[in-house]
C-alpha cells in the first residue's frame, strides 16, 4: 500500500517537474503578448453602442451583450489556437533541442512525460483565461453598474413601483457578470484541453508541426457537425451509406457543439450547474482517453 | 564481404518491415478502441445533446440557407461555434446598410442574424423595426416613386416588420417584450392601416398585449396598453368594460385615456344613461370632464370608439356656458387614416 502510494507521489512529482518545464518553456515564447490584443478588443466592445429603439429600461443592454460575445468569442480563439499550436510544437521542439533524450534516458516513464507536457499546455491555457476572464468580468461589472444606475435614475424619475424596478435589475443583471458567464469560459476551457489532447494524440505519429496544427484544426471544424452527424444517424431513412458514414464521424470525433452553451449565455440563457458537470466528465472522458491512445503510440516509438 | 552487406541490408529491410507491421497494427488496434470509445460515448453524448437542446443552451442545426448567405470567414468562426459573435458582426453590417437604405439588406442580415442568435430579443426588435418604421417611413416620403408603388412599398415594409416580429415570437414565446412590441406596432395609427380589417388588426394587437400579461413578467402599462387596442374592437365591449373596471380599480391607473374608454364602454353598454352626469362623476369636475372627452372627440385617427360622447360634451358646453362658435364640434378633426390621402400628397 505504502509502495503504490509512493508510487504515485513519484509519478505526480515527475508530471508537475515536466508540466512546470512545458509552462515555463511557452512562457518564453511571449504567448501572453495577445492578451494586449484581448485588451483592445475588450476596449472596442463598449463602444458598439448602436443606436436604439427600444424603451428607456433597456439602454445599454445591448453593450453588455457585446462585451460578453466579443470578450467569449477572442477567449474561443485564443484558447484553441493556443492549446493546438503549443501542443503541436511541444514534441518536435523536443526532439529538435535533444532534450528529449536527456528525459527519456533517465527513468521517466512515457506517459508522466506526455501527461506533464500536456498538463503545462493546460496549464498555459488555463492562466492565459483566467487573465482574459477577470478582464472581462471586470469591464462587465463596471458596465453593468452604469446601466443599472441609468436605469434606477429613469425608473424614478418616471415613478415606477418598486416590483417592477427590482424585476428591471434583475433582468439587467443577468446580461452582466454571472456564474453562468463563468461557467461559459470553464466550458472554453474544456473544449481547449480536448483539442489540446487530440493535438497530442496527433503529435505522437506525425512527422511535422505544421501537419499536427493543420489536422488539429481540421477537426475542430468537423467536430462541430458531428451533432448533425449523430442527427443523420438517428433520423428515420435515408441511404445505409450516409447513415454508415455518419455513425462513423461520430463515434470518431468528439463533438464538440456539446459545449457550444457560451451562445446561450450571451443571450442570458442560466447554464444549470448539472448540465456543466456532465460537459466537464466527457471533457475529462476525451482529454484521459486521447492521453492515454497517444502513450499507447509512443510507447514504444523510436527517436 | 558482399555477401556480409546482403545480410545487413535484410536485417535492416526486416526490421524496417517489422517496425511498419507494427506501427500499423498499432493503428488499426487505436483505430478499433476510437470506435469503442465512441460507442460508449454515444448514448450518453445522445442524450446530453438532446438535454442540451430542450433547455434552449445549445442551437438548433443551422439551416443550408444561412449557412450560405453568411461568407466565407463568417462561415468558419461559426463552424468554431461563435455564432453570437458573427451575428454582431452582421449587425454591425446591418447598421451600415440602414444607414445607406438599403433596406432589402438590412432584412436579408436580420433574417440571418436571428437564425445565428435567435434568443436575442434585440435583433428581433431590431429587424422589425427596421421594416416597418424605418423602412416604412422611407417609402412614405420617397417622392421619387410612383404614389401606388410607395403605397405599396411602404405597406409591404410593414406587413413584413409584422411577420419578422411574429417569427421572433414564435422562437420566444416567453419574452413579454416581443408581444408587447408587437401590440405597440399594431395598435401605431401610422401602421395599422397597412393592415386590410383594423379591426382584426386591433384584436391581434389586443392578444399580443394579452400574451405579454399572461407571462406575468410584463409592466403595469401592458395592460393598460390592451386595454386601449381591445376598446378599439368591434364585438368584444363587454370584455374591454370589464378590463376597464379592473384597472379603473387601481388609483395608479386612473389616467385620462382610461377615465375616457370606461365612459365610452358604460355608454356602450346602457345607451339610456344620463352622459353627463356619469362623465362628470368620472372625472370629477365638468371642466375636467368637458377637456379629457374633446381630446378624445377629435383624436379620430386613432379608430377609438366615441360612444355617449357627443351627447355628454353638448350637455357640458351648455351647463358650462361656452360659446356656440367655440364650440368642439365646429373644430377640425385629425386626418383620416385613410392611407389614399397619404399618398396622392
Amino acid at each position: 500500500m505504502s509502495h503504490a502510494i509512493h508510487s504515485l507521489g513519484s509519478h505526480i512529482s515527475r508530471i508537475s517537474v515536466i508540466a512546470l518545464h512545458a509552462f515555463t518553456q511557452l512562457v518564453r515564447m511571449k504567448v501572453f503578448y495577445f492578451l494586449v490584443v484581448f485588451g483592445i478588443i475588450m476596449i472596442a466592445s463598449n463602444f458598439f453602442d448602436l443606436p436604439q429603439h427600444e424603451g428607456p429600461e433597456a439602454a445599454g443592454l445591448n453593450v453588455l451583450r457585446s462585451i460578453k460575445s466579443w470578450s467569449l468569442g477572442t477567449m474561443t480563439l485564443f484558447s484553441e489556437v493556443l492549446a493546438i499550436v503549443a501542443t503541436a510544437l511541444l514534441l518536435p521542439k523536443d526532439v529538435e533541442d535533444r532534450t528529449l533524450y536527456t528525459i527519456l534516458a533517465k527513468p521517466v516513464p512515457r506517459l508522466d512525460y506526455l501527461a506533464g507536457k500536456l498538463l503545462g499546455v493546460l496549464l498555459l491555457v488555463f492562466v492565459s483565461l483566467l487573465f482574459m476572464n477577470i478582464l472581462m468580468t471586470v469591464a462587465l461589472h463596471f458596465r453593468t453598474g452604469m446601466v443599472i444606475e441609468n436605469q434606477m435614475l429613469m425608473a424614478e424619475a418616471l415613478g415606477w413601483p418598486q416590483d417592477q424596478i427590482e424585476a428591471m435589475k434583475v433582468d439587467t443583471l443577468a446580461q452582466g457578470p454571472t456564474w453562468s458567464l463563468q461557467g461559459a469560459v470553464f466550458a472554453v476551457f474544456l473544449r481547449a484541453s480536448i483539442m489540446a489532447s487530440l493535438a497530442l494524440l496527433i503529435s505522437t505519429f506525425s512527422s511535422s508541426t505544421l501537419f499536427t496544427t493543420i489536422v488539429s484544426f481540421l477537426i475542430y471544424f468537423i467536430g462541430h457537425f458531428v451533432a448533425d452527424a449523430r442527427d443523420a444517424y438517428l433520423q428515420v431513412g435515408g441511404g445505409i451509406l450516409a447513415k454508415l458514414l455518419s455513425l462513423l464521424l461520430s463515434l470518431i470525433l468528439p463533438d464538440f457543439q456539446l459545449f457550444n452553451v457560451i451562445d446561450a449565455v450571451i443571450e442570458g440563457q442560466v447554464l444549470p450547474l448539472l448540465m456543466l458537470a456532465k460537459l466537464t466528465l466527457i471533457g475529462l472522458c476525451y482529454a484521459v482517453f486521447f492521453t492515454l491512445a497517444s502513450w499507447y503510440i509512443f510507447s514504444e516509438k523510436e527517436f | 564481404m558482399q555477401c556480409f552487406s546482403h545480410l545487413l541490408h535484410g536485417i535492416s529491410f526486416r526490421k524496417k518491415n517489422s517496425r511498419f507491421v507494427k506501427s500499423s497494427i498499432k493503428i488499426v488496434v487505436l483505430g478499433i478502441v476510437l470506435l469503442g470509445f465512441g460507442a460508449l460515448r454515444f448514448p450518453f453524448e445522445v442524450k446530453l445533446s438532446k438535454d442540451l437542446r430542450v433547455g434552449g443552451l445549445t442551437p438548433a442545426p443551422l439551416e443550408i440557407d444561412t449557412r450560405d448567405k453568411i461568407d466565407q470567414t463568417s462561415s468558419a468562426v461559426v463552424l468554431g461555434g461563435l455564432r453570437t459573435l458573427v451575428a454582431t458582426f452582421l449587425n454591425l453590417r446591418a447598421f451600415s446598410y440602414f444607414q445607406e437604405q438599403k433596406w432589402d439588406d438590412v432584412a436579408e442580415s436580420f433574417r440571418t442574424i436571428v437564425d445565428l442568435a435567435p434568443r436575442t430579443r434585440y435583433y428581433w426588435e431590431t429587424g422589425a423595426w427596421h421594416s416597418a418604421y424605418n423602412a416604412a417611413s422611407y417609402y412614405y416620403n420617397d417622392s421619387k416613386l410612383a404614389p401606388l408603388r410607395r403605397r405599396e412599398a411602404w405597406r409591404m415594409s410593414i406587413v413584413r416588420g409584422r411577420a419578422f416580429l411574429e417569427r421572433g415570437i414564435r422562437n420566444n414565446p416567453d419574452d413579454w417584450r416581443l408581444h408587447s412590441y408587437l401590440g405597440f406596432m399594431l395598435a401605431d395609427a401610422n401602421k395599422f392601416p397597412a393592415f386590410q380589417d383594423p379591426n382584426a388588426t386591433f384584436a391581434a394587437s389586443a392578444d399580443a398585449y394579452g400574451k405579454a400579461v399572461a407571462t406575468g413578467k410584463a409592466m403595469d402599462f401592458t395592460r393598460r396598453a390592451q386595454l386601449y387596442s381591445l376598446a378599439r374592437v368591434k364585438g368584444r365591449e363587454a370584455e374591454a368594460l370589464a378590463l376597464v373596471r379592473s384597472l379603473y380599480a387601481t388609483r395608479g391607473n386612473q389616467t385620462p385615456t382610461i377615465k375616457t374608454l370606461l365612459f365610452i364602454l358604460e355608454a356602450y353598454q346602457n345607451p339610456q344613461m344620463e352622459m353627463e352626469k356619469r362623465a362628470t362623476e368620472i372625472f370629477e369636475t365638468p371642466e375636467k370632464a368637458y377637456s379629457a372627452l374633446c381630446n378624445q372627440w377629435v383624436r379620430t385617427r386613432e379608430l377609438y370608439p366615441v360612444y355617449g360622447i357627443a351627447e355628454a360634451l353638448g350637455g357640458l358646453e351648455v351647463t358650462l356656458k361656452k360659446d356656440p362658435n367655440e364650440s368642439i364640434f365646429k373644430q377640425p378633426l385629425q386626418s383620416p387614416t385613410m392611407t389614399d390621402d397619404w399618398f396622392t400628397k
